[in-house]
């Protein structure tokens, strides 16, 4: 033990002849108090309320809850019995699905591109990572004006004099997913790109000098040694992104709100949507357990990975 | 027959020179160490022969023919990497498989070469496992196995055991120079270790700041350095090296050191020497040893430290106000400040220039 942990644990032997008990204990047990406020908190105010969720989800509470209305499991029975909701939960696959693969693929392909000791490196990198300073409400926003075909690009597209040139994503219930999806690849790719970019710089330059002397052209380099080397880095991309698209909320209220009808809905909005307008919480409570069930269910086997290798 | 030839050889990255007018050529079979101290180009200039570098201007040939402007693939060279550079998603035979794969070799010829070379460098049970199973010496060997059976016309060596621990690098460099003596391969190795260098070479190439210092046979190199970086460099401990004066009288030439005079009569002067040119006399603490009473030049000296290295005991010896070190046999030990008398063997001295630090 170095002498600065033993120091912070208290364990030091000068300081203990001397310490009085009240002392010592505070001596031994410095970074369980420190921490114990924060703990307290998060006991309460995430633990707790998960819980409380949990509890709330087994009653017919409707704009407050109320516990003496207890139904148990039967407001899950109505979620998956409610269209909207399977709408919204095929939603969540839908637009997570191509979010991810189209954000890891470019993003990867962009980090290639960077990392070919191209002039005017920073200047790149920061292009591709400015979106990722707004909000998801101001990417939102900002996509719903473009793709607005009265003031974005479709306008523009006609004074330029592609007549037939038509963007009606935001308006078609058919391809308004693509329209989520563009709208968080581009706030998102920035992260990715800078995720990738620090794996293939991480990469010994050695590997490149080896397979150029051994005649391996560079796409192959790059599928057979260098992605497969970039693994743990997709495990952190996918879980990172997957979170995103659990949680993403504000980006559909402030790009679609839902439309049109209910074909952009994801499982937060619908919560969101059933707990504060619909004032049926308990439906609402259903639909976040099952929501924090998906999330488990993809943090779980990452946990086990990491700490397996950890070990 | 020349392999390989280096010709008016510049490298410059912006205004930093880091290889200067290198000439050199080396023949087929040869074993070249690039040997100098870190920073002194000799890596920029095996990447260079790899094809892995661009040179500023100059021409390389390999094999007689030009190839400045080859791809390193197209050289047919192979080469061993400091960090083995192993693929680590790829098992130790699709490692040694790869290249050939992508030259387009049918699987049926690769197989049994694979194979043979792993057995030939004790690695052929290791073979499914990845490179993250293997202890460095391992990787090593399959590093040096994946350039085997490219079956190449030169070797490069990048310092590839730099990475080892000092027992493990003494065995890989016995079996290198197997390798080399059973092969015959031309070979160009890159280290700043002067052991691998005097053991490996047929010809070693000292360097320093991006210039070739001196070219020569190891024991040409050891005891008949060019000037004083290369006397400096070599050697360990160091040649010891005393500040002194020339002087000729009735045509003999002795080197007054101060504390002594020095007779250079049987010293081979490259250049005519001129009485009071300020010179350093080096010699080798091998050529300072106890006196047994034959030697043409003995001093009585008093030893102020003595270190013991198990094969010998080093000897600090107090020469007027220098001091000098000698190489003893482990079983003299003499007394600190008891003056004990020490031969010099005059016939390994090496005299330099004080000014231009060349050899004389």
């Amino acid at each position: 033990m170095t002498c600065r942990r033993r120091l912070a644990a208290g364990t030091l032997p000068i300081r203990e002849a001397k310490a009085p008990i009240k002392r010592r204990f505070l001596q031994r047990h410095v970074s369980q108090v420190a921490l114990s406020p924060s703990l307290a908190l998060i006991a309460i105010f995430l633990y707790g309320f998960i819980a409380y969720t949990a509890a709330v989800s087994t009653t017919n509470s409707k704009a407050f809850p109320r516990f003496d209305t207890f139904v148990g499991l039967e407001q899950y029975w109505r979620l998956f019995h409610t269209p909207r909701w399977h709408v919204a939960f095929t939603n969540m696959f839908l637009f997570g699905g191509l979010f991810l693969l189209v954000t890891i693929s470019l993003g990867l392909l962009i980090a290639i591109l960077i990392d070919q000791r191209i002039r005017a490196e920073s200047f790149f990198r920061s292009i591709v990572m400015y979106p990722m300073a707004m909000s998801f409400v101001v990417t939102g926003i900002i996509w719903q004006w473009l793709l607005n075909p009265t003031l974005g690009i479709e306008v523009m597209m006609h004074q330029l004099g592609f007549e037939s040139f038509r963007l009606d994503w935001l308006t078609n219930p058919d391809t308004v997913i693509w329209a989520l999806v563009v709208a968080a690849f581009w706030q998102g790719c920035g992260l990715v790109m800078a995720l990738f970019l620090a794996g293939l710089r991480g990469i010994d330059e050695d590997i490149w000098k080896a397979a150029a002397v051994d005649g391996i052209p560079a796409w192959r380099v790059y599928v057979f040694i260098v992605i497969p080397m970039l693994a743990p880095v997709f495990l952190t991309v996918v879980v990172l992104l997957s979170l995103s698209i659990v949680r993403a909320f504000d980006l559909v209220v402030a790009l679609t709100n839902g439309g049109p009808g209910v074909s952009s809905d994801l499982p937060s909005v619908f919560m969101f949507d059933m707990a504060f307008r619909r004032t049926n919480l308990g439906l609402s409570a259903a639909s976040a357990v099952v929501m924090l069930g998906t999330v488990l269910a993809i943090l779980i086997p990452y946990l086990y990975v990491e700490t397996r290798e950890r070990a | 027959m020349i392999d390989i030839r280096i010709s008016n050889c510049n490298k410059n990255y912006g205004s930093l020179r880091v290889l200067k007018d290198i000439n050199l050529e080396i023949e087929r079979g040869e074993f070249i160490v690039l040997l100098g101290p870190s920073g002194c180009g000799k890596s920029t200039l095996l990447h260079i022969v790899a094809g892995l570098d661009r040179l500023s201007s100059g021409a390389i040939e390999i094999g007689g023919r030009d190839v400045t402007d080859v791809e390193p693939k197209d050289r047919d060279i192979a080469m061993v990497f400091q960090s083995y550079a192993l693929y680590p998603t790829m098992s130790v035979r699709s490692n040694m498989e790869f290249g050939l794969r992508m030259r387009g070799k049918p699987m049926a010829e690769i197989r049994p070469l694979v194979e043979d070379k792993a057995r030939m460098l004790h690695i052929d049970h290791l073979l499914d496992r990845r490179p993250s199973q293997l202890s460095g010496g391992q990787r090593q060997r399959v590093a040096i196995g994946r350039a085997l059976v490219r079956d190449p016309k030169v070797f490069l060596f990048d310092e590839p055991l730099s990475n080892l621990d000092a027992k493990l690098r003494a065995s890989m460099r016995t079996e290198i120079k197997k390798l080399h003596q059973s092969l015959g391969t031309t070979a160009i190795y890159v280290t700043h270790d002067q052991l691998e260098a005097m053991t490996l070479a047929t010809r070693m190439v000292v360097m320093k700041a991006g210039e070739i210092q001196q070219v020569g046979k190891p024991e040409e190199v050891y005891h008949r350095p060019v000037n004083l970086f290369v006397a400096d460099f070599l050697g360990n401990p160091g040649m010891n090296f005393m500040k002194g004066r020339l002087r000729l009288e009735g045509g003999r030439v002795s080197a007054d050191v101060g504390a002594a005079t020095i007779p250079l009569d049987g010293y081979a002067f490259d250049t005519s020497p001129t009485d009071g040119q300020a010179v350093m006399v080096g010699l080798r603490p091998e050529s300072v040893q106890p006196s047994t009473g034959g030697e043409p030049f003995a001093l009585t000296l008093k030893p102020t430290l003595i270190e013991h290295t198990g094969s010998d005991n080093l000897v600090v010896l107090a020469m007027g106000s220098e001091e000098i070190v000698g190489k003893f046999p482990s079983d003299m030990l003499p007394k600190l400040g008891e003056p004990v008398a020490v031969g010099f063997d005059l016939s390994r001295l090496s005299v330099f220039d004080a000014q231009t630090e060349r050899r004389i």
